[in-house]
């Protein structure tokens, strides 16, 4: 037996042996241990294996909630886009809220003058 | 594991076999159970239980619940053996779902029920060893051993009477190394001094 003081890194025999005789099985009922074990062989495999339609089960449960929750957005898309206004025609958006508009600038022979033409591009908005 | 560890002790009579041919054997034996041999399960049953029968009397105590947490050691690494890497050694693989089955049962116990020493390390249950009861040192041991928190008397058990490296100890207890050599140390420290009185009664 080694000092108790001591850091040993190997196992100690000895101790390992009373050890060994106070932990050990009572002798003879190995047979009857391997015996209940093997009993319940076909029992745990059988509770492990998860049945098709239980897979089948959940990925349906899953299928579901994703397909309401598909539901509600598409709904949400739909009612959106049926309040927006309907968009204006090109003619409409182009023709002029007051004065001579952006057409008349785009038309005219001299050049706008820069100031002009900002104020009309900020009255379109 | 290593087998020409200089913390490997000498294999008992009762240790599988060691070594490349250990693994490469186990591996089989994992591969045929895998493939629904029933008979190459029992085999590793029959190798390992009485390493896992002490790992589990180690935690628990009681030899009936012991037996119990090894049946449900055994029966999960069945389920689980899919997960096993044949190219380690399984003998670590197995005694760490032993471990944890009985750690479990520990736990459940402890919620159950204030936990007195076990009864069946004092020596004082329902259906201790015939030899046990006749030995006086083994009686002793085994109070000692209840003395000891669960995880110190564990690691103790598979270091010094399994054979298990501090490194593979760590692994199946999921704690750091340096936490098994303390753990080992201290519970040396007790058992040896326990040893010396008996020695020098």
């Amino acid at each position: 037996m080694n000092d108790e003081k001591t850091f040993d890194h190997r196992p100690d025999p000895e101790l390992g042996a009373v050890l060994r005789r106070a932990l050990d099985p009572p002798r003879g009922d190995q047979a009857a241990f391997l015996a209940r074990v093997m009993a319940r062989y076909d029992g745990a495999l059988a509770a492990a294996t998860v049945p098709t339609w239980e897979v089948l089960a959940a990925w349906s449960r899953r299928g579901l909630a994703l397909a309401a929750a598909a539901a509600v957005l598409v709904g949400f898309l739909v009612g959106r886009a049926l309040q927006r206004p309907e968009p204006e025609t090109f003619d409409a958006a182009m023709a002029p809220t007051s004065g001579p508009g952006v057409t008349a600038l785009v038309t005219a022979t001299d050049p706008p003058d820069a100031s002009v033409v900002f104020a009309s591009l900020v009255e379109q908005r | 594991m290593q087998p020409d560890s200089p913390s490997r002790p000498p294999a008992p009579p009762s240790q599988p076999p060691q070594g490349a041919a250990r693994i490469a054997g186990e591996a089989d034996l994992v591969a045929r159970t895998l493939a629904g041999d029933r008979a190459a399960f029992g085999l590793l049953v029959e190798r390992y239980a009485p390493q896992a029968r002490r790992v589990a009397r180690a935690v628990l105590g009681d030899p009936d619940e012991s037996d119990d947490a090894a049946q449900d050691g055994f029966l999960s690494a069945l389920v689980k053996l899919g997960q096993y890497d044949a190219r380690r050694p399984f003998g670590p693989w197995l005694m760490r779902i032993v471990a944890n089955a009985a750690t479990d049962r520990r736990r459940r116990r402890q919620v159950r029920k204030a936990e007195p020493l076990d009864p069946g390390l004092v020596g004082g249950g329902p259906r201790p060893d015939a030899d046990a009861v006749r030995s006086e040192l083994g009686e002793r041991l085994r109070a000692a051993l209840a003395e000891l928190p669960a995880r110190r008397r564990t690691a103790v058990v598979l270091f010094d009477v399994e054979g298990y490296s501090h490194g593979e100890i760590a692994e199946m207890l999921g704690i750091p190394e340096g936490t098994v050599r303390s753990e080992v140390f201290h519970a040396r420290r007790r058992l040896r001094a326990l040893l010396a009185d008996w020695k020098g009664a």
